[in-house]
């Protein structure tokens, strides 16, 4: 089952982020399965604010999928949850 | 090459983010011993042996940060905040560039050969046959490589159908393209300082983290504390390297306690027309082929390797040094703080004289951060009129500098162009045999670093995203549009 709206997914391109490995999660065209892909809007947006939330007890780079703030993402984590979310 | 993001840098940059922060705030020298318990707590799994060698990693990498020679004044007894207070004091010499980290160092045994599990002692055994040095034997249905006798040509591994030979490589000697790099005898990494050529690739590459640079920031950091007048050059390369477009750049770079910006790609116009008069000329009399000269490891690399090629280098300045002069000029108060991809810069800045900070754009990143300036927000600031070098921002890429200086030769005139895009040992080798027998070509581009300074040791983002964000200033705006660029380049 493939949901029926497409998942938003931002990836926060603040300096913070940007530095901390974030600049990698911008080639999501080469790294995501092409399924996904269809299924997502991604864009790269500035600070979403993720540094500055403490309750949050992770680290950049974070994205944002729908409402959810991720933190410490990789590629590899990215194409994980990002399956989870669009096969759900 | 290891790949640019992985624990490690993620690691270093926290490291200088965190020296930085506590400068700005006065705390340094109280809580500069607190940061390696900081970053590496209790609760943490480890990834060395315990978080307590971690600790002690981190407390060399803010010596390393605060520009110690660690190899020559590593004192356990000293704590950090003696350490910054002396920095603080006194900038310390630029010189040796690098330092090694024995305690880091896992001393990897000498590269090798060495057939896997995956061997399933096939029938028409091409390694067998293909061994120009006969040191295969089989037993148990598996072959054996007889190491006393291998040369290392890797024979075995390419005609393996299974690819069951593995090549266990040292990767800081094999990143090292003069054999700068040996172990001594307690197999710990040692650099011949004879030899070095300050390229950064050994440090780049290490899986430990064993080879640091020392880094000049703190001289910088105290300039901007003491609101010195400050004139940021920075290097073409800086495109693509954060998140905004030049002139966001520009205007971040302000915002951090600069107090002007000029791109080095201005100056790198003043070495273009003169490399492209000198080669024109070069042709005309018939002196063979001519190389550039703005690549600093190269220009060491002939100093101590191939000397010949002296003759054969540009007389033209680079362009760092151009733009120093023009920053001079504009503003005679200034300090000069070269901003760009490159370790071997800091030793040419030292040289010239001109310049009085050096800083490589993953400093520049961990100076962002901590300063709290976020380049995506910034307004664009004025580039200025920029036609006349605009460019020379494709120095920065393999293949630019020569496409810049053919573009500035007189109409008609024409040169054939060859670039060295990377230097290796195998590259090292060539270079030394067109001593007898020449290249044919009138322009040779050296760049040091494969695919151009865009892959240098200092950058934030690696190639391919940079590339990306590159190309104009259309294609580094928002990011978010970045799929629908017209022309930009993938």
């Amino acid at each position: 089952m493939i949901r029926k709206t497409k998942v938003s997914v931002k990836i926060c391109v603040g300096t913070a982020c940007f530095v901390q490995g974030g600049a990698d999660l911008l080639l999501y065209q080469d790294f995501l399965d092409p399924v996904v892909l269809a299924n997502c809007d991604i864009e790269g947006v500035s600070c979403i604010g993720g540094c500055k939330d403490d309750t949050l007890k992770t680290r950049p780079p974070y994205i944002q999928i729908d409402d959810k703030i991720y933190g410490e993402m990789t590629q590899d984590k990215m194409c994980a949850l990002l399956s989870e979310v669009v096969h759900a | 090459m290891l790949e640019l993001n992985n624990q490690y840098t993620m690691m270093k940059r926290q490291v200088h983010t965190q020296v930085l922060k506590q400068f700005f705030n006065d705390t340094l020298s109280e809580d500069v011993d607190k940061i390696p318990i900081q970053l590496i707590p209790k609760q943490r799994t480890p990834t060395r042996c315990c978080i307590y060698k971690e600790r002690a990693m981190v407390r060399y990498r803010i010596m390393a940060f605060l520009g110690v020679d660690i190899e020559k004044d590593d004192d356990e007894f000293k704590t950090l905040s003696s350490y910054v207070d002396e920095v603080l004091e006194e900038d310390k010499p630029i010189s040796p560039l690098l330092t090694t980290i024995s305690t880091a160092c896992s001393s990897c045994p000498p590269d090798r050969y060495l057939v896997s599990d995956a061997c399933r002692g096939c029938f028409a055994r091409p390694c067998l046959a293909n061994c120009p040095k006969d040191c295969i034997s089989f037993s148990n249905g598996k072959a054996h490589i007889d190491e006393s006798r291998c040369v290392r040509c890797g024979k075995c591994m390419e005609v393996c159908p299974f690819h069951a030979v593995v090549h266990i490589p040292v990767p800081c000697e094999q990143a090292c393209p003069v054999d700068a790099i040996k172990k001594n005898e307690e197999g710990y990494v040692e650099i011949d300082w004879e030899k070095c050529i300050s390229c950064g690739k050994c440090a780049m590459s290490c899986p430990f983290g064993a080879i640091v640079e020392r880094s000049t920031i703190m001289g910088v950091a105290k300039m901007i504390k003491e609101e010195q007048h400050i004139t940021a050059i920075i290097a073409p390369a800086i495109e693509g390297q954060f998140p905004g477009n030049l002139a966001q750049i520009k205007q971040a770079l302000l915002a951090t306690g600069f107090n002007a910006v000029i791109e080095v790609s201005e100056g790198a116009s003043e070495t273009c027309d003169h490399e492209a008069q000198e080669v024109t000329q070069r042709k005309q009399e018939g002196l063979g082929f001519m190389t550039t000269s703005c690549c600093p490891a190269y220009m060491k690399l002939v100093d101590k390797h191939v000397p010949y090629l002296a003759g054969r280098r540009s007389s033209a300045l680079s362009p760092m040094a151009y733009t120093a002069s023009l920053a001079k000029e504009r503003y005679p108060q200034t300090k000069v703080v070269f901003i760009g991809p490159c370790l071997a810069k800091k030793e040419e800045a030292a040289h010239l004289g001109t310049i009085e900070g050096v800083l490589t754009f993953s400093e520049l990143a961990s100076l962002f951060v901590a300063k709290g300036v976020d380049v995506r927000e910034m307004s664009d600031s004025d580039l200025g009129d920029t036609m006349l070098f605009e460019d020379c921002r494709q120095f920065a890429l393999s293949g630019g500098v020569a496409a810049c200086v053919s573009k500035r030769l007189t109409v008609g005139d024409e040169i054939a162009v060859h670039k060295v895009d990377g230097i290796d040992k195998k590259m090292v080798r060539v270079m030394k045999s067109w001593e007898r027998r020449p290249i044919e070509a009138d322009l040779v581009e050296v760049m040091c670093c494969e695919g151009g300074c865009i892959n240098g040791p200092g950058v934030v983002a690696k190639p391919s995203v940079a590339i990306r964000l590159r190309g104009g200033n259309k294609a580094a705006s928002p990011v978010a549009s970045m799929r629908s660029i017209p022309g930009a380049k993938e």
